[in-house]
């Protein structure tokens, strides 16, 4: 017996060598194929993850539970205190609804006389989060909806706060979300009192830094930061964060969106802009069913126009503007998250 | 009927498997996407350097730290395909270059396997240098070949700080394993109960 085994393991060691290193061939192979095509390996790695990630939801919902109930009981200590920080805040902000009332009020009157169409092809699909990467070098969630409700790469995610991260990476029933912190983000942003440009650069930190400010001077700690929609992939205007200074003098965005508890996630169903290809359609419009053919801007001017005078060049909508300034903002045409089946495009 | 020794090695195979199923399971809970400072109660944070708050507590490398202790305490309780296989679910989970870093740890993990029998009458720091090691140099070659095929790096602070982090770990999780799991070195001329040299 005992000889048999040792005759066993003679013959068995070179040949587990040969395994070895056929193993670390194939190894390294499959580095090689990601590294020459990425995004076929990539779709391998999603379809991975949609296979194993959504049925891991029953096991991890209740210590997701309670890790969250760990983490409120400690937050018991010092409930007094956030009890007082939050009434004095309360204060604060009971002046500042009044302020938003009033401007909410004038912002209306404004765009009825303006006719301004906020974009209506932004609306969103809300999906909860499943599971992080589990690396701290790689910062990203994985959402519970994907291609099939109608999920493209490249589109910005939000919760309800500000801006989250982009769409990277679609399976069929999950989709991952970069994080702006991660340090393969990229995201153009303007700042804006001084409407400076500038790009959100992920370093896997809390708050990532702003790099390439056109004039850093104009930038202060407290500014908002918002998206700029360079690119043409981002919808401009949504909230990112606002500005803080490092002690090494550094800008860096505190992000709005609340990172510690991502729970539910809105991804923001947006279509590429449609692209001005010269200018010869802005000079020649095309003949439309109704109304003369007119010369038209490109778009309406951010400026506020007096309201009296319905200006044909400006509204090439078939009624004019009311007159008489009553807000007639029109709702979004699409509900907010239409059936899984009434995606247009799968 | 199967015999106690083969019994023993399949158990302790699969106790791999669960703890190694076990960390990436844990991993992938999406509990917090800041970094955190967990150990440092809030009122203390004040005081701590801005590096620390903004990119908090380098997280060690458990599943590294737990493959290093299973080869260096019983490798015949750990097969070069467990690793491999384990590893590449976790590449391709933690979006990594799938197969490079599976591909440094499988190496690794066999220089030392063919390197247990010399070092099997270490002292236990022996046993922790070998993984400090082992350690840093799996993750130099990692990063090296990250630079040498132009791919987006990580910090070198931080590389630095997860290492240590996995350094310091090694000891912890051998403690655990052993009162838990009975997961401990065989000593010089150890046999088995029918025995047989491990």
């Amino acid at each position: 017996m005992a000889r048999a085994r040792s005759g066993d393991q003679d013959y068995r060691g070179p040949v587990r060598r040969i395994l070895v290193a056929i193993l670390c061939l194939v190894l390294a192979a499959v580095f090689l194929v990601w590294r020459i095509d990425s995004p076929r390996v990539e779709r391998l790695r999603v379809a991975l993850l949609d296979r194993i990630v959504p049925p891991m939801g029953w096991a991890m919902a209740p210590i997701t539970t309670l890790a969250d109930m760990v983490a409120s009981f400690q937050s018991y200590d010092r409930i007094y205190q956030q009890n007082q920080d939050l009434r004095r805040e309360l204060q604060q902000l009971k002046s500042w609804k009044e302020a938003a009332l009033q401007l909410e009020q004038q912002n209306a009157k404004l765009l009825a006389q303006n006719q301004v169409r906020l974009d209506p092809k932004l609306t969103s699909v809300s999906g909860v989060v499943l599971a992080d990467t589990g690396s701290p070098f790689s910062k990203s969630v994985l959402l519970n909806i994907g291609s099939r409700d109608g999920i493209l790469d490249g589109w910005a995610t939000m919760d309800g706060l500000g801006l989250v991260g982009r769409i990277a990476g679609v399976g069929q029933n999950v989709s991952r979300v970069l994080l702006l912190t991660d340090a393969s983000s990229r995201v153009p942003v303007t700042i804006q009192p001084s409407g400076q440009r500038a790009m959100v650069v992920g370093d896997n930190s809390a708050a990532p830094p702003l790099d390439f400010i056109g004039a850093p001077e104009q930038v202060h700690p407290n500014d908002s930061v918002v998206s700029s929609g360079d690119g043409g992939v981002f919808p401009g205007g949504i909230l990112v964060g606002k500005v803080i200074q490092t002690r090494d003098k550094r800008f860096r965005v505190l992000l709005s969106a609340d990172y510690s508890r991502l729970e539910f996630v809105r991804v923001l169903r947006s279509r590429p802009e449609e692209a001005v290809p010269g200018a010869g359609p802005l000079i020649v419009p095309e003949p439309e069913p109704y109304g003369p053919a007119l010369p038209q801007p490109a778009a309406p001017p951010p400026t506020i126009t007096p309201p009296p005078l319905p200006d044909p060049t400006m509204s090439p909508a078939p009624e004019p503007a009311s007159p008489d300034g009553t807000p007639d903002v029109t709702p979004d045409p699409e509900p907010v998250q239409p059936a899984p089946g009434a995606v247009p495009n799968g | 009927m199967v015999d106690p020794r083969t019994a023993e090695r399949l158990t302790y195979r699969a106790l791999y498997f669960a703890c190694a199923g076990l960390v990436l399971f844990l991993g992938l809970l999406p509990l917090s996407q800041t970094p955190t400072l967990w150990p440092v109660p809030d009122g203390w944070q004040e005081g701590l350097p801005e590096g620390l708050l903004l990119f908090g507590l380098p997280v060690p490398d458990v599943l590294l730290c737990l493959t290093l202790l299973w080869v260096q305490r019983r490798p015949d309780f750990i097969t070069v395909w467990a690793v491999a296989v384990v590893f590449l679910l976790s590449d391709l989970l933690a979006m990594r270059p799938p197969g490079l870093w599976t591909l440094i740890v499988v190496v690794g993990t066999e220089i030392i396997r063919v390197r247990e029998a010399d070092t099997r009458d270490m002292p236990p720091w022996g046993e922790w240098a070998v993984a400090a090691v082992a350690i840093l140099g799996m993750m130099l070659a990692y990063r090296l070949a990250l630079g040498l095929f132009l791919l987006p790096d990580v910090d070198t602070g931080q590389a630095a700080g997860a290492a240590l982090m996995t350094i310091l770990l090694y000891p912890v999780l051998a403690g655990i394993l052993r009162v838990t799991l009975g997961l401990r070195r065989a000593a010089t001329g150890e046999v088995d109960q029918l025995g047989k040299r491990l």
